[in-house]
Parts: C-alpha cells; sequence; structure tokens
C-alpha cells in the first residue's frame, strides 16, 4: 500500500482525501495556492506544499507544478478529487511516465469513456438503452425532418463542439424544427467555431439519476446502487438523494445492473458514475460517465456504509474489492444539500469573504462535509461550494425532516448561501412528494 | 516548505517536537531524552530551552545538548529581522529542487555581496528533470541566500535576499 499520496485538490474533497489517508495510515501531502495558504485543513496534512498564485490555471492545474509537488513530496500515488486535473487524460498519463500512481482509472479508459459517442457507441454494444440521436451530423432540413418523424416530436438540436447548453434548441413540430435548426447552427458557430449540430429526441420532464460504480484491477465490478440528482438549476446540482423517488425497483435493479456491466465491459478502474436520464413514464437512457469521484459520492457512502474514497485507493494500490455486489445493500434515505456561497436573491451571484462564525449542525443522521471554519476566508477564485449537508435516516420522510433542523442549525454569518433555498425546496409539495424533475427548481422558484 | 513536517530527509517532525515540549510543560518535566533504534531525541527544560535531534548516523555519538534550532522557528526568526525598505526578495516561480549552481563541479552563480541585474541567472530550479534557470528580476546586491543546495522548493518561496544599492 502507498506510504504518500498527493492531494492534487482543495477545500473539502481535499480535506476528504486526508482523511481517507489518515484513517488508511497513509501520509498526505497537500497542495494549495497563495490563496489557499492558511487554511486550517492544510494542518491535517503531513506537509503542505504552495504551487502557484490564486488563478487555477496557474496553480492547481499547472501540471508541472503539481508533479514537482509530488515529486518533491515523495509520493507514490496522487489523488486529484473532482473537477481541476481529475479528468484530465494527459495529466494523467504524466503521472503515469513519472511513475507515480493516478487514482482513477488508467488513461486509455479515461479516454474511451470522456469521449461521449464512443461511450454512446459502447452503451449501444451493451444494450444499454441510449437517447435516440442522429447518427453523425445533421446538415440539412429534409434529414432532420426524417429524424424527427422517426424518433417524435420533440426533438433537441445540440452542438457537435457544444457545452454550457449553447447551441441547443428544442423543436416541437415540422416548422420549429426548420428555423430551431438554423438558430442552433448559427449559434454554435458564433459560440464554438463550428455550427455542426446533430439530434437528439428531447426527453420532457426528465429525472437525472446516476448509477456508482467501483471496479477494481482484478476484474471485479460492483454497482453501489443510484443518485437522483434532479434538483438542479442550469445543469448544477443543489440537491442529490438516494434512492431515487422516480423509479421501482425492476428499474432500478435493471439500470444499475446495466451500468455495471458498461464498465465492466470498457475495462475500466476505480470508481465511475454513470448518468442516466429517466422519463415520465420511467424509461431509462444512458447520457454519459463521469470517469471520477464525484462530489455527491457520501449519498451514496450512507446508504452503503462504503467509504468510496478510502476504496478508490486501496483499488489503485492494487487491493481487491472486499464487498461483493450481493453484499451491497440501500439502507434508508440520506440527502445531500450542497451549501454554497451564492445570494440567490441576486441570481446567485457569488458571496466569498469571510465567514464571521460558523456554527455546524450535529445530531444523529447527520454529516457535514466542509473545510470552512469561523474565520475563514472564502476566496473568490474557485468553485462556490463551501460544505455539503448529508443526512440519512431510515425513511424519506425521516430524512426531510432532519435536513430541516440540520439546515436550521447551520449558521454561516458573513456571507450569503444557498442554506435558505434548501429549506424551501425541501418543504415544497413536489419534493416531499418526490415528484421533481430537471425543471423543478427553474419553474417553481424565480431569483433576483 | 509550509507546515514542516516530515520532509523525505528529517528524522524528527515538527509537530512531535512541539508536542514533547507540551508534554514536558504539562507534566512539569525538565528533561526528556527518547530513543528508538539509532534515532534520539532529547530536549532539556530551563532557562535556555535546549533542544537536540540526532539523525541516525555511523560513526560518532552525538555531541550532548547540541542547540539545534526546528527549521520552521528558525526561518520565522530569520525573516522576521530581514524586513527592511530595502530589501526585495527572488522567490520561486516553481515548485521543485533548488541548486547553487549549474552542476555540482561548477562554481555557485552567485554568491553573498554579488551584485546581479533582472535578467542575471541566480540559480536553477530542477522539475520534471528540467533544469531551469532563476532570474534575480531585480537589481542590487546578494544580502543573503536564504534556501541550501538541493532544498526542495514551493511556488513563492523566499531564495535570495537583495538589497537595493544607493
Amino acid at each position: 500500500m502507498y506510504q504518500r499520496i498527493l492531494v492534487a485538490n482543495r477545500g473539502e474533497i481535499a480535506l476528504r482525501i486526508i482523511r481517507a489517508c489518515r484513517e488508511l495510515g497513509i501520509e498526505s501531502v497537500a497542495i494549495f495556492s497563495e490563496a489557499d495558504r492558511g487554511a486550517h485543513y492544510l494542518d491535517l496534512a503531513d506537509e503542505a506544499i504552495c504551487v502557484g498564485p490564486a488563478k487555477p490555471a496557474d496553480s492547481y492545474l499547472r501540471i508541472a507544478h503539481v508533479i514537482s509537488a509530488a515529486e518533491v513530496g515523495n509520493v507514490q500515488a496522487i489523488h486529484p478529487g473532482y473537477g481541476f486535473l481529475a479528468e484530465n487524460a494527459h495529466f494523467n498519463e504524466v503521472c503515469r511516465s513519472c511513475k507515480i500512481d493516478f487514482i482513477g482509472p488508467k488513461p486509455e479508459a479515461m479516454s474511451k469513456l470522456g469521449d461521449k459517442n464512443a461511450a454512446r457507441e459502447m452503451a449501444k454494444k451493451a444494450n444499454v438503452p441510449i437517447v435516440p440521436g442522429s447518427d453523425g451530423v445533421i446538415s440539412n432540413p429534409d434529414e432532420a425532418l426524417r429524424f424527427a418523424h422517426e424518433v417524435g416530436f420533440p426533438v433537441l438540436i445540440k452542438a457537435v463542439a457544444g457545452g454550457g447548453g449553447r447551441g441547443m434548441r428544442v423543436a416541437a413540430n415540422d416548422l420549429a424544427l426548420k428555423s430551431a435548426l438554423q438558430q442552433a447552427q448559427q449559434e454554435a458557430e458564433a459560440a464554438f467555431g463550428n455550427g455542426a449540430v446533430y439530434l437528439e429526441k428531447y426527453i420532457e420532464q426528465p429525472r437525472h439519476v446516476e448509477v456508482q460504480v467501483l471496479a477494481d484491477h482484478h476484474g471485479n465490478v460492483v454497482h453501489l446502487w443510484e443518485r437522483d440528482c434532479s434538483v438542479q438549476r442550469r445543469h448544477q446540482k443543489l440537491i442529490e438523494e438516494s434512492p431515487s423517488t422516480s423509479i421501482n425497483q425492476k428499474t432500478r435493479d435493471a439500470m444499475c445492473e446495466a451500468a455495471r456491466k458498461l464498465i465492466q465491459q470498457a475495462d475500466y478502474t476505480n470508481a465511475a458514475t454513470v448518468e442516466f436520464i429517466v422519463d415520465k413514464d420511467g424509461k431509462y437512457y444512458f447520457i454519459e460517465v463521469n470517469a471520477r469521484i464525484q462530489v455527491e459520492h457520501p449519498v451514496t457512502e450512507m446508504i452503503t456504509g462504503v467509504d468510496l474514497i478510502k476504496q478508490q485507493i486501496l483499488i489503485a494500490g492494487g487491493e481487491q474489492l472486499s464487498m461483493r455486489q450481493k453484499d451491497i445493500k440501500q439502507k434508508g434515505a440520506a440527502i445531500e444539500c450542497r451549501i454554497n456561497a451564492e445570494n440567490p436573491a441576486r441570481n446567485f451571484q457569488p458571496s466569498p469573504g469571510k465567514i464571521e462564525r460558523l456554527i455546524v449542525p450535529g445530531g444523529f443522521g447527520v454529516r457535514f462535509e466542509s473545510h470552512a471554519h469561523s474565520g475563514y476566508i472564502v476566496p473568490p477564485y474557485y468553485d462556490s461550494m463551501i460544505g455539503k449537508l448529508i443526512v440519512h435516516q431510515p425513511t424519506r420522510a425521516e430524512a426531510i425532516s432532519t435536513m430541516q433542523r440540520a439546515l436550521a442549525e447551520l449558521r454561516v454569518d458573513g456571507i450569503h448561501t444557498t442554506t435558505a433555498l434548501h429549506q424551501d425546496i425541501l418543504s415544497h409539495s413536489a419534493f416531499v412528494k418526490g415528484e421533481i424533475d430537471t425543471t423543478f427548481v427553474e419553474r417553481m422558484f424565480s431569483f433576483g | 516548505m509550509a507546515n514542516g513536517g516530515a520532509g523525505s530527509g528529517e528524522v524528527f517532525d515538527v509537530r512531535k517536537v512541539r508536542r514533547f515540549v507540551e508534554l514536558m510543560n504539562e507534566h512539569d518535566l525538565s528533561e526528556v531524552d527518547l530513543r528508538q533504534g539509532d534515532q534520539r531525541i532529547r530536549l532539556r527544560r530551563g532557562q535556555e530551552p535546549v533542544v537536540s535531534v540526532a539523525a541516525p548516523q555511523p560513526a560518532a555519538p552525538p555531541p550532548a545538548a547540541v542547540p539545534a534550532p526546528i527549521p520552521a522557528a528558525a526561518s520565522a526568526a530569520v525573516e522576521a529581522t530581514e524586513e527592511d525598505a530595502n530589501a526585495s526578495y527572488v522567490t520561486s516561480p516553481m515548485v521543485g529542487t533548488f541548486y547553487v549552481a549549474s552542476s555540482p563541479d561548477s562554481p555557485a552563480f552567485v554568491n553573498v555581496g554579488d551584485q546581479v541585474g533582472p535578467e542575471s541567472t541566480v540559480c536553477v530550479i530542477e522539475a520534471m528533470k528540467v533544469f531551469n534557470e532563476i532570474p534575480a528580476e531585480c537589481s542590487g546586491s546578494v544580502a543573503a541566500v536564504l534556501v541550501s543546495n538541493g532544498d526542495p522548493v514551493e511556488f513563492g518561496q523566499k531564495l535570495f535576499k537583495i538589497t537595493k544599492v544607493g
């Protein structure tokens, strides 16, 4: 097993990884930018190395500095966390050539499943349902119409080179399709320099349901059930929970097994999350694979009792998975609320600055994952998430009740946070009834 | 290096030593002498706190009660006395290993007292097998070399103190 690991991240996930290392008896080397100098969580690592100025591109994303820190820190492995370099296949390769283990998949597996089209092809081959899409670029209105009539309206036009929801248009009929196609092509050209578009069936009232998978280097692959992440705003998750209220057990079993098989067939190792979209009739479609540990991994940890970060380290170190599929059960209900330093009343404007006082909630079934503390200054350069509040209870109703209690106890004085918004969402009848799709937040709540 | 922990070459880390000192104060001990294998640490409390840390050495026995300041405390003390209006610092632009010369047989790029200009190479830092020559980026005379040959350095770490002339 490793003696020393470099934690190539910051904030709550860096703290999470440091904690796992401490429990495994592994020394940790933390990195930090000048903006994070003096953060308390750095004291919990065995060593901390400054890798650059505040801007991520000059520090946390600066591969040369991160690798140098790994060499100077004398580590055998690097845990990339999530975001930053976690899905950077080039960084993964550099680690390999420097003889440092990357705690995650091999570069080839990362590239293979990271390519959206290749992943869709693999899913098709594995008989996993995918969102029906045009096989390639749609260049003229006739092709578009043919496809739309085949899969049925409404259809979604997406930019091939796209991202962030740009170059996307929904069309509900023939007439709308012609103009939508043109608009999408123009927007894609302007935004990405590539006007090529393709079509997908538009899933109405979609639920976002993802499956956690772990695979070791000995051919063992298990799924750890699903997480429902439908409470989103502009494609950013706000609340995640497990089990999902939008699928029945039959669908759950099928979806989770499909995810497990896909990862196995891709020869992928370490942690992965397979994302699906579920339509209003409960039918599921594969979207993509996230080849990293995710922000919301604690939800799965509470439900299954499995420490996912430790498992990542053990897998990378060559250990066999200690649990078998039949041993992994879903117990109770867990919910996570992402506490962001943002002001919902002003269109979620980031709210960096000094936390004058932080009071952390506690009690039975409450878990708070955060690097923040009273007096902590939230820097303006990074993601606004300052903590994750997770609860676990025997039933969903009890989990909601505990989360409400915990949110009311949480005090983050000095900056704005999304705490009150979570309280509103959790008390909304649609959420309580479990009737949410990814449009819920934007439909039900108006901001600023 | 921030939070001086058990670096690649050190035997005792600062936190452990600090903890011993705390325990001595708590239990009102005046002297503690600990040995494990060929490692030894001896602390004596009194008017002049004395810390001796012996790294594993094959030959000569460690001299008694030799004051050996803890590196983190030492650099803090050095920094406190060195702030003045005329001084600027050459800081490391990267993470790596500091060398005073381009090779073990070469003379050092600069010595204390030398004049430097913005383009003067003052040291090399090795990162990922690449040796990078580091320019002074300021003018003046070298007042102090703040790190030792072969030391690991982090981004922003002070390497040289340069005093402006005139």
